[in-house]
């Protein structure tokens, strides 16, 4: 069974994106808090990560964790969503504040389709 | 007197203790004593006066400054060299009709001199080069100038020399350099130079009048004051000093005193510059988070009722589910309508710089907008027929996506179910893209053709077959048609369809002619 973290400060859309994943065989667990990802990931490793970019004291957070996920644990997939559209530097696509490319499997902007979020989910997963 | 008191670090609020209010207690730290514990708490003084912006230091302000003086002045200066060698070359050629006309001229001192400064520029060159690189580079760049100023002016003296120091208008020469470091430098330090070349010229004079050196004239023949400012009273040399002088500090004074009030002007324009780019700054941000503070609960809410409508929480019926699908659309259709209202607040904001233009290929991205429609066309039953040939154009790579994915959301949105979208892109006629796309779909009627992007305009009939529009799609699209010069046609009929047809420059922004 393959095991998916969310990586998201907002419970009501982790909770809605867990009871989703779980209908469709995969095991889930959330993590509010984008400081603990890393160690959520290394207590135990998920098959793909869904992580969110803005959290309550740092707009880029999910940034910084994409890039820790990348460092400490190579080709481990991350589907980042963000709430925040394509009319700023910041949170345009999958580019950084500087305009460098992120280190993510898929990016996807919320409000999302949760269908089409299991899709990639099972896309990257079977890879 | 008694106060409940509530402890702060709790993310509710706790009722801690029934307390006595004593004496007053420091700011930095009060102690409250209750009947089962000792709470600690801390103080904080709001400060009324909002943050200013970071003032950046002088160093990062005046150092590119000065750098970009030294050397627009060394460039100044290969003119002056190009100048002196062309004086040699009159003096070589054409010396004995100057003679026959009064004019003594020789070819050699323009030419040294000429030397000399082809020299001192290539020196300064290198200098500069290094300049660029170095820590303190206000400082640098400000003794560079320095020393290109005394230089220059050792060499005027020496051309002034030989072309007569009192009774030719050389010595006026000195002015250019008064007005140029009054440019450069502050009012006392170019005060200074102003003394310099004073004492300079004089030295000059003073030594010809004295018989060190003898006294050069440009005339022919020379007159008497050329042949020695000796013989002349002195009261003679004090005067035509003293004019020079006098002339050469009214010039400073002038001078500095404008380029002061420049200087002043041109702080206030930078700080109100600073002070705009921080607001700018504070608004893109206040922005961001209202748009996430917007935004993610609508995510949270639509995903909620996906979870509803996929039955994942049970059977809900039929009446409920309708419900429910109003609204998940609602929820939908105010995410894209926040979207869209930032989007097009932020083309239009004159002080945010407009992102770089770089090499796009239209048809990945017109695949890829086609791609992120095709559920929703899928939905509808709507198809969409492709001719996409390859076309590169230099474009702002997120505004052309906003504006494809308008258009062709539109032609979707507007077109009848189970009827077909054209969609084709081809390299244009003079360099850059054509674009079109084109429905079948309600049309729009010829008199309302004008209006339709206008913010929030909508025809009746849209609105009828739609009505989950923003009504700002196209007034998007005429904003990066605008800052890219993007030529839009728009031909359509009641119920027969509208075809859009976008002509891309080869060039962001870059103007055409009438084809």
């Amino acid at each position: 069974m393959a095991y998916i973290l969310i990586v998201d400060d907002d419970t009501d859309f982790a909770g809605a994106v867990s009871t989703l994943l779980k209908s469709r065989g995969y095991e889930t667990a959330a993590e509010t808090d984008a400081d603990k990802a890393v160690d959520r990931i290394r207590e135990r490793r998920p098959d793909a990560v869904i992580l969110d970019v803005m959290f309550p004291e740092n707009d880029t957070a999910g940034f910084d964790v994409a890039r820790a996920i990348r460092r400490n644990f190579g080709g481990l997939p991350v589907v980042l969503l963000t709430a925040v559209n394509n009319t700023f530097p910041l949170g345009f696509s999958n580019k950084d504040r500087d305009g460098t490319w992120l280190p993510v499997a898929e990016f996807m902007e919320k409000p999302v389709d949760l269908n089409r979020l299991c899709e990639k989910i099972a896309k990257i997963v079977s890879n | 007197m008694y106060h409940m008191v509530v402890e702060p670090q709790h993310e509710s609020p706790k009722v801690v203790g029934l307390v006595s209010l004593g004496p007053p207690y420091s700011s930095e730290e009060s102690c409250l004593t209750t009947a089962t514990a000792i709470v600690k708490r801390a103080a904080y003084d709001l400060p009324l006066a909002a943050p200013a912006p970071d003032e950046p230091p002088g160093e990062a302000a005046d150092g590119p400054l000065l750098l970009h003086h030294a050397e627009w002045f060394c460039k100044l200066r290969w003119l002056v060299v190009a100048a002196m060698l062309a004086l040699a070359l009159v003096a070589a050629v054409a010396a004995p009709w100057l003679w026959h006309h009064g004019i003594q001229l020789e070819a050699v001192w323009p030419l040294g001199i000429a030397g000399v400064l082809a020299l001192a520029n290539a020196g300064y060159l290198v200098m500069l080069r290094a300049t660029r690189n170095s820590p303190n580079l206000a400082a640098a760049a400000h003794r560079g100038l320095w020393l290109q100023i005394l230089v220059d002016l050792a060499v005027l003296t020496v051309v002034v020399h030989f072309l007569g120091s009192v009774h030719s208008v050389a010595p006026l020469m000195y002015l250019f350099h008064i007005v140029l470091v009054c440019i450069f430098f502050s009012s006392a330090e170019s005060l200074a130079v102003t003394g310099i070349a004073m004492a300079m010229y004089v030295s000059c004079v003073t030594a010809e009048s004295f018989g060190a050196f003898p006294a050069r004239s440009m005339w022919h023949p020379a007159p008497p004051a050329a042949q020695g400012l000796a013989s002349a009273a002195p009261w003679v040399l004090a005067a035509h000093v003293g004019s020079v002088a006098f002339i050469s500090v009214t010039i400073w004074f002038l001078a500095s005193r404008l380029t002061g009030a420049l200087r002043q002007r041109d702080a206030e324009l930078a700080a109100t510059n600073r002070r705009l780019m921080a607001a700018t700054d504070e608004r893109a941000r206040h922005m961001l988070q209202t748009t996430h503070q917007l935004k993610a609960p609508f995510a949270a809410i639509h995903a909620n009722t996906q979870v509803l409508l996929g039955g994942f929480c049970g059977k809900i019926p039929d009446e409920a589910l309708q419900v429910i699908g109003k609204i998940a659309a609602r929820c939908d259709m105010l995410s894209r309508q926040i979207k869209a209202m930032l989007q097009l607040a932020n083309l239009r904001s004159s002080a945010q710089d407009p992102p770089p233009a770089t090499a796009i290929e239209l048809g990945d991205i017109l695949r890829g907008c086609l791609a992120a429609l095709e559920p929703l066309a899928a939905k509808r039953g709507i198809r969409f027929a492709e001719n996409i040939s390859p076309a590169t154009i230099n474009g702002v790579h997120d505004h052309v996506v906003m504006m494809i994915d308008n258009v062709l959301s539109n032609a979707v949105a507007y077109s009848f179910d189970g009827q077909q979208v054209s969609v084709s892109c081809r390299a244009g006629p003079s360099g850059g893209a054509i674009v079109s796309v084109e429905d079948s779909g309600i049309g729009i009627p010829a008199a309302k053709l004008p209006k339709i992007f206008d913010d929030y305009y909508r025809t009746a009939e849209a609105v009828k077959h739609n009505t989950a529009s923003t009504g700002l799609g196209l007034a998007i699209v005429c904003q990066v048609a605008r800052a890219g010069k993007v030529g839009v046609r728009v031909e359509s009929a009641p119920q027969q369809g509208t075809l859009f047809t976008l002509d891309f420059p080869a060039c962001w922004g870059e103007a055409r002619g009438p084809t």
